[in-house]
């Protein structure tokens, strides 16, 4: 199905047609033009002579750009076509279009060219559950310009679409007559401008520091001299060189100015998430620290900033918690769903607290922690008052919110994703078990924060002592002795919700697992329930609720065997860590270097490919960022003091990896590895 | 001007200390709109102080505008700041951190009760 789609897109604005560039009104994917949560184009439907056109071929190889070769009728009869369209569209700011009309037959020929036009101002969230607009949509004609405006209250959006061609403009459309001489040409230019209209009737976007619109060319410029900053990879394996290419320009495409906070930020993914999400986008920021670390700070500073303050069962919402969620549309604004921002996630607090240690660990940017140092207190003292709902020593999650709110408040956030072996779904609250991992890591970073910055030493030990009395707790309470894995979750009677599940590799990376254990979880990860061939399932598959295409609960998702990877490798099992990698880059292969969000965790040797999940995002930031985090982890890139420590184990097969100019506190320096597998001899002669 | 409205003002110096512990300042004018009447009010946020005046001495860092109406649901905790601005009924302009760290005075919703209370009820503990 994603195949029939075909999407272009600039930081949160995007646009997602059907392979003829036409869109039709969807209300079970979100086709259209979007911009911050609102989509301003539902209808764009072209038909030449009453008749719809076909595609004959489609070059779509730029993130923003997409230009479609279409004949009229059916793929049956389109070989003696005496006439020809290239559709050529590009968004940056405005979404653009031109068409233009060719004329193959031997005399002069006219036309009537069609396009309808409509919008429904749908809010994202009006798109999966169909409700009727509050506010009206009225169209209004111009001279050579359709105006189709939405007001509810204050709230005031507008698609302005002008056109270079006379055309005969009607509140649904424009029609080009047209006549055409032998062998002749006919173009026109249609501009859709997007408003977001704010104080005193101006564009919100006008008055932000950056400008709020790039253009094409800027858009172009940003994103070259981006990957123009990057470390250069030089290797012998096309699948890691083409997804690592591919990664760098769809990070830079994903980057938006947000419309509340006026910073560039990441959107999660197209088409469902393109806003700023906590944990994605601090998941995205660990992966790309070590090529691209001034994508980092906006990110960090705007969590800071948009921390909870006050308690809010509205939002979730809790002092010292970091956001889940921030939407820009109509349902935030007016109540209809918490995201303003809403805070229902147990993990992006701690998250947060890993973040900032890990940036500085690479910059050397002492003056964000110093400047952070109340918000970073104020997350660590979350984790063991609210975080810690039931005074048990765990961080756990109980909605206040059951309408709009999430049920699940960890990455695995659908309704069904936490489960006992068989099946049965626990009680709230519940406490899964990366939480505390996160939680633990999260206080002895802190507690580096505060001995190095803060000059606080006693906090520091606190942290430590604490962190070290929750592991003890935890490796009591989560494992399992007689299975050799931790539980999934607890439940609120503090039984082990005993799914087997890839939350364990989060536990690694965490560093909560007991030397003595990480053996076991490792063989886990890596053994036939939970490992496809492509990669680790978010469960395992002999569990009740397994399902190779249910949303987490059986899929494969790139970002969670990213962190899965450097789990393994943090436990020095690197040769584990490798095939990891190797079974992502590989996989990535199918997806022209591009990892989805998620595909289907059947076995490799059943399908030979890997089958991407129905409704997944793509891209994704944080499936993006998965090609970057493997590297670091195929490389063994470490800072140690002011140091780079590299410490290469490349998988078998993958022959050479070089990674030149890797930028940190040592300024820029060279990392290279090579694979020893048996056939890598060959490669070195 | 409602009676809400003054106290919050009143409120803010000694309340400064708790909320303002980060080393952000700047000066946040408020424009109150109450028919076609407009009342300024300038809070100048500084780590652990705050100063509030009704006389402008500096162009100020920031400009948030919203009906006397609304920014009383505001100090009340019956509204959220970022949700007015959302839905276009509240706007501001300028340093957008001034804006989310003034926000940190806005109380509960009246009537919120402590999560972990709720938790323990839910699962019939008693704190």
């Amino acid at each position: 199905m994603m195949k029939e789609r075909v999407s272009i897109l600039d930081g949160n604005t995007f646009l997602v047609s059907d392979r003829r560039g036409n869109i039709e009104p969807s209300f079970d994917f979100p086709t259209g033009l979007f911009s911050f949560d609102t989509r301003f184009i539902s209808t764009w439907v072209l038909t030449l002579n009453g008749e719809k056109l076909h595609a004959l071929s489609i070059d779509d190889s730029q993130s923003y750009r997409t230009r479609f070769f279409l004949v009229p009728g059916e793929p049956t009869h389109y070989l003696d076509a005496k006439v020809s369209l290239i559709r050529s569209r590009s968004i940056g700011g405005s979404f653009d279009e031109e068409l233009t009309l060719l004329n193959h037959a031997e005399q002069e020929v006219e036309f009537s060219l069609r396009l309808d036009i409509g919008s429904d101002f749908a809010d994202l969230f009006e798109i999966k559950h169909k409700r009727r607009k509050k506010g009206r949509t009225t169209p209004t004609v111009g001279q050579d310009e359709l105006r189709l405006t939405y007001r509810r209250e204050g709230f005031h959006r507008e698609a302005v679409i002008t056109t270079t061609a006379p055309a005969a403009i009607d509140e649904s459309g424009m029609t080009f007559r047209i006549r055409i001489g032998p062998h002749g040409e006919w173009t026109t230019r249609l501009h859709t401008a997007t408003f977001i209209y704010g104080a005193r009737g101006e564009d919100i976007r006008a008055t932000l520091p950056l400008g709020g619109h790039r253009s094409v060319a800027a858009i172009h410029a940003e994103q070259d001299e981006l990957i123009a900053r990057a470390p250069k990879l030089g290797c012998d394996c096309q699948p890691l060189a083409g997804a690592y290419r591919r990664s760098l320009n769809d990070l830079a495409a994903l980057r938006y100015e947000s419309i509340a906070l006026g910073v560039r930020l990441l959107a999660a993914g197209l088409p469902w998430f393109m806003t700023l999400f906590g944990r994605d986008s601090i998941f995205t920021s660990l992966q790309v620290l070590p090529f691209l670390p001034e994508l980092v700070p906006p990110t960090i500073l705007m969590l800071a900033a948009l921390q909870g303050s006050r308690l809010d069962d509205f939002r979730d919402e809790e002092p010292g918690k970091i956001l889940h969620e921030l939407r820009y549309g109509e349902t935030a604004g007016f109540g209809e769903q918490p995201h303003s921002p809403y805070y229902g996630s147990a993990d992006s607090t701690a998250l947060f607290v890993i973040l900032l240690d890990e940036y500085e660990r690479w910059t050397g940017d002492g003056k964000l922690v110093r400047l952070l140092e109340h918000e970073t207190r104020a997350a660590l003292a979350w984790i063991d008052t609210y975080g810690d709902l039931l005074g048990t020593g765990y961080v756990w999650y109980l909605t206040r919110n059951p309408e709009t709110g999430l049920q699940n408040q960890c990455w695995k956030d659908s309704w069904d994703s936490i489960s006992y072996s068989d099946g049965r779904m626990p009680e709230f609250p519940r406490a899964t078990c990366e939480l505390q991992g996160y939680a633990y890591d999260a206080k002895l970073r802190g507690a580096r924060l505060a001995r190095t910055f803060w000059n606080d030493p006693a906090y520091a030990d606190r942290l430590e002592r604490e962190a070290a009395a929750l592991k003890e707790r935890f490796n009591r309470d989560f494992w399992i002795p007689e299975r050799e894995y931790y539980a999934l979750a607890l439940d609120p009677d503090g039984q082990q919700v005993d799914a087997l599940s890839s939350n364990i590799g989060h536990l690694l990376w965490s560093g909560i697992v007991d030397e003595s254990r990480a053996a076991a979880v490792a063989q886990h990860l890596l053994g036939p329930r939970l490992f496809s061939g492509w990669g680790v399932r978010t469960l395992a598959d002999d569990q009740a609720r397994y399902n190779p295409i249910g949303y987490h609960v059986g899929t494969v998702w790139p970002f969670d065997n990213s962190i899965i990877a450097w789990g393994l490798w943090k436990y020095g099992f690197r040769e584990e860590a490798g095939q990891i990698c190797s079974a992502m880059l590989n996989a990535s292969r199918f997806f022209q270097g591009r990892l989805p969000e998620a595909f289907a965790g059947y076995e490799r040797n059943l399908t030979d490919y890997p089958v991407q999940y129905p409704t997944a995002c793509s891209p994704q930031a944080w499936s993006a960022g998965t090609p970057l985090l493997l590297l670091r982890v195929m490389l063994g890139l470490e800072p140690q003091g002011e140091h780079l420590i590299i410490d290469p184990s490349v998988p078998d097969g993958m022959g050479r990896v070089e990674l030149l100019d890797i930028p940190g506190r040592w300024g820029r320096v060279d990392a290279l590895g090579r694979s020893r597998g048996p056939h890598d001899h060959e490669r070195d002669d | 001007m409602g009676e809400a409205i003054e106290r919050f003002f009143a409120a803010l110096p000694a309340r400064a200390p708790a909320v303002l512990r980060g080393p952000t300042s700047g000066l946040l004018q408020i424009d109150l709109t109450c028919g076609n009447r407009t009342e300024h009010w300038y809070v100048e946020l500084a780590p652990g102080t705050v100063r509030v005046s009704q006389e402008q001495a500096r162009p100020a860092d920031a400009v948030f505008t919203v009906s006397s109406e609304l920014f009383e649901e505001l100090v009340t905790g019956r509204e959220a700041g970022m949700a007015a601005v959302l839905r276009n009924e509240a706007t501001f302009s300028g340093n957008v951190v001034l804006f989310l760290l003034f926000r940190r005075f806005f109380p509960d919703p009246p009537g919120t009760r402590d999560p972990r209370e709720t938790a323990r009820r839910h699962v019939g503990r008693s704190g």
